[in-house]
């Protein structure tokens, strides 16, 4: 960064700042909102430019992100939040494009999914969404390893995807086996742009697994993968995809003692939180992120109350419900609310520790 | 004046307090879309009054644009103090997950810092409704109220100082937090003092420069034109929120409580002294809106972080159910709440004296304990 743009980003700050304090901020945030949908100075939105229908039950969204997107490593996943009836709802995806390229997620519609049915269903071309940042470890190392084993199943080809594409990208594409497993041919997303990819780099060897193949005994089987890639020891191996497939891989690999060359990208945001059954009296877990501490606690007292117990003083007033004085992060766990029964499991959700019992082990940001 | 309120045992009570448990239960249920559009509705119109009051004030030069203007930039204030900022910072809107409709992240256009009202509002005022002692919002420390503030000499000036508090209402409302009646009476060190009011005076700083000082710049030779439209529209806001808010706890016949009364207080006996400690003003959808939805005090005080806009659909429920159980909605045209309140502000100026209309009333939840 030259001095001038550090002078300029200084400036930019302070008067972000005194803007912030005069309550201005808030006017040219809505103005320049109003001229640019996906215009903000807090959120990263991307405008929805192109939908692709990549099989009946997956589309890739082509997106154009505001300036806040600092880009993403091919692998990675982003967070969607979506408003679903007044209310936002956050979910995972994972970037099917390559760096450089035009942001792309690919979404699986989940029977079921509130979220995935609501951007299959309503999300058109011109619509905004709100991303968080890219994160994520399903990346490859730097320099990439000179023999790949990439293996997929169902929605897991995304982050593959994204890698695959990257290495092409980077003409970086020397000895990639890529095994993806789908019921049918027709399930199979991103079919023309894989094979494109494979007759334009011979590095690329493509296996495709398909359930309704004559001789396929359905699923993961681990003779013929062993028998499609004989050398996969040597690869090093790229997994994700739904929890069947990727359990018998791991499986596969630990007992070979392949583990460590093994690298897995789990779907998380799906599985739901176990929670403990109602009623009084079960053992969970408490952490306070900020000051380190965990204790024990009961699902039938108010988290409140048992901090308070456990020695912490969070701010708090009414105890009662009305005030949301106690309002906190939790970032894990879930807790129901007294009040209306109403329970929070997802990640990174506020809540009242006044009318708040835990359900499970909480984690919150106190 | 008074009309009688039914005397509850706890079982009745706490019957009454799950019947409004089991409305607000409907009601958090059905939120969604239209509510978080209706607010977000409403920060648009106020986005579009301010910048339209601003451009007037700023670019004309002749009476009619400055009124316009100035009642455009009011209009703003107010909408944005009552509808937006009051029920935003209750977490009405917390259920939206939307940064931007967060409770305890939203900062109002005034001098009040949102830290210090979230405290002081939601938190003393919303718990402790109308217990004298208590609830510092029972004549803000300086007004009489209720028989249980004994009478001083210097009550007699009450209707002034009543009238002042008006005319500057938010900075009323702004130095209610720093407890400054504690320092005087020498509770409170100087030290303290300065360290409670240091959010407050930070606020005061960037409000006093926003508008009457960086505004009024930008319009150059418009300059004191614009400094006094920002001055006549806060006034208007001051006066209005005034009017509202002492319509809502202070007219004739609404109740007063004592601590000892309010001790082991059950979840129904405090919607009941919630019920008891407010009052409605009745009046049309845009009435109801430009105050924030506080002309349904009432509803307001029972639930006080359900959105706002939706106390209006609830009222006559509620007030059927206050009436089967015998207990009084009070009620009246924002006139009739206005007389009411100046009356009752005159009449407690004077010394005096014997169980009053508040005092009897002040007994109805303990009787029931």
């Amino acid at each position: 960064m030259s001095a001038l743009e550090r002078q300029t980003a200084g400036w930019k700050t302070a008067a972000a700042a005194v803007a912030r304090h005069l309550l201005l901020d808030r006017h040219a945030e809505f103005w320049r909102g109003q001229l640019d949908g996906t215009f903000s100075t807090t959120e990263i939105r991307a405008r929805v430019v192109r939908v692709i229908a990549e099989t009946a039950d997956i589309k890739t969204f082509v997106l154009a992100p505001n300036r806040r997107w600092t880009g993403h490593r091919a692998g990675q996943y982003t967070t969607v939040d979506v408003e679903i009836d007044g209310v936002r709802v956050r979910r995972c995806y994972s970037v099917s494009s390559a760096p450089g390229d035009a942001l792309a997620i690919t979404v699986k519609r989940v029977p079921g999914g509130r979220v995935s049915s609501w951007l299959h269903d309503h999300v058109r071309v011109g619509d905004v969404l709100v991303l968080g940042g890219a994160a994520g470890d399903f990346v490859l190392p730097s320099p990439a390893p000179a023999k790949l084993l990439l293996l997929s199943g169902g929605s897991g080809a995304t982050p593959v995807m994204s890698i695959l594409r990257d290495l092409a990208a980077r003409d970086a594409v020397h000895d990639v086996v890529y095994v993806h497993h789908a019921r049918t041919r027709a399930d199979v997303p991103f079919g023309a742009d894989l094979r494109a990819l494979a007759a334009r780099h011979p590095g690329l060897r493509l296996v495709l697994e398909l359930d309704d193949a004559a001789d396929s005994r359905g699923g993961f089987d681990e003779a013929r993968l062993r028998q499609r890639v004989p050398d996969l020891a040597e690869r090093a191996t790229f997994l994700c995809g739904p929890p069947g497939l990727m359990a018998r891989v791991e499986a596969m690999y630990a007992a070979a003692g392949l583990a460590d060359r093994l690298t897995s990208e789990r779907f998380v945001a799906a599985a739901p939180v176990p929670r403990v059954a109602d009623g009084d009296g079960q053992i969970v877990t408490v952490r306070l992120g900020r000051s380190g501490t965990r204790f024990t606690a009961s699902s039938a007292t108010s988290l409140l109350e048992q901090i308070e117990r456990a020695g912490g003083r969070p701010a708090h007033g009414c105890r009662m419900g009305i005030c949301h004085s106690c309002v906190c992060r939790k970032q894990s766990g879930a807790v129901r609310n007294l009040i209306t029964g109403a329970v929070s499991d997802a990640p990174d959700e506020d809540i009242q520790l006044c009318i708040s019992v835990p359900q499970s082990d909480v984690e919150l940001s106190l | 004046v008074t009309a009688s309120r039914r005397t509850l045992t706890r079982a009745e009570a706490d019957a009454f307090g799950r019947e409004l448990d089991a409305l607000r239960a409907e009601v958090v249920a059905d939120l969604g879309q239209r509510d978080a559009d209706h607010m977000r509705g409403v920060m648009r119109d106020v986005h579009r009054l301010e910048a339209a009051g601003r451009l007037l004030l700023h670019a004309g030069v002749d009476p009619l644009s400055f009124t316009i203007g100035t009642g455009c930039l009011a209009l703003a204030k107010i909408l944005e103090n009552m509808e937006v900022g009051h029920n935003v910072m209750h977490g009405q809107y917390d259920w939206t997950k939307d940064p931007q409709l967060a409770s305890h992240d939203y900062e109002w256009d005034h001098a009040c810092p949102g830290s210090d009202w979230r405290h002081t509002h939601n938190y003393e005022h919303h718990t402790y409704t109308n217990i004298v002692g208590k609830d510092r919002d029972v004549g803000y420390g300086f007004l009489r109220v209720c028989e249980e503030q004994g009478w001083h000499p210097r009550h007699l000036a009450q209707p002034l100082v009543a009238l002042s508090l008006a005319f500057n209402f938010q900075w009323g409302v702004a130095t209610h937090h720093l407890h400054v009646d504690e320092f005087l009476a020498g509770r409170m060190s100087l030290a303290e003092l300065r360290t409670r009011a240091r959010p407050f005076v930070a606020k005061v700083r960037w409000q006093l420069l926003k508008d009457y000082a960086v505004f009024p710049a930008l319009a150059l030779w418009n300059a004191p034109r614009v400094a006094a439209g920002n001055w006549l529209a806060n006034t208007a806001r001051n006066l209005w929120t005034f009017a509202v808010i002492f319509c809502g706890h202070f007219p004739e016949g609404v109740a007063v409580f004592r601590e000892e009364d309010t001790r082991d207080e059950s979840r129904g006996e405090w919607y009941l002294r919630q019920l008891g400690g407010s009052a409605n003003i009745e009046g049309g959808s845009r009435f109801h809106l430009m105050t924030g939805h506080l002309s349904h005090q009432i509803e307001h005080h029972l639930f006080p972080d359900l959105p706002a806009s939706r106390y209006p659909e609830i009222a006559p429920r509620v007030r059927a159910i206050c009436e089967r159980y015998g207990q009084v909605y009070s009620t009246g045209s924002f006139g009739r709440q206005l007389r009411s309140v100046a009356g009752r502000l005159l009449r407690l100026s004077l010394p005096t004296r014997g169980a009053s209309a508040t005092t009897a009333a002040a007994t109805h939840v303990r009787a029931a304990a």
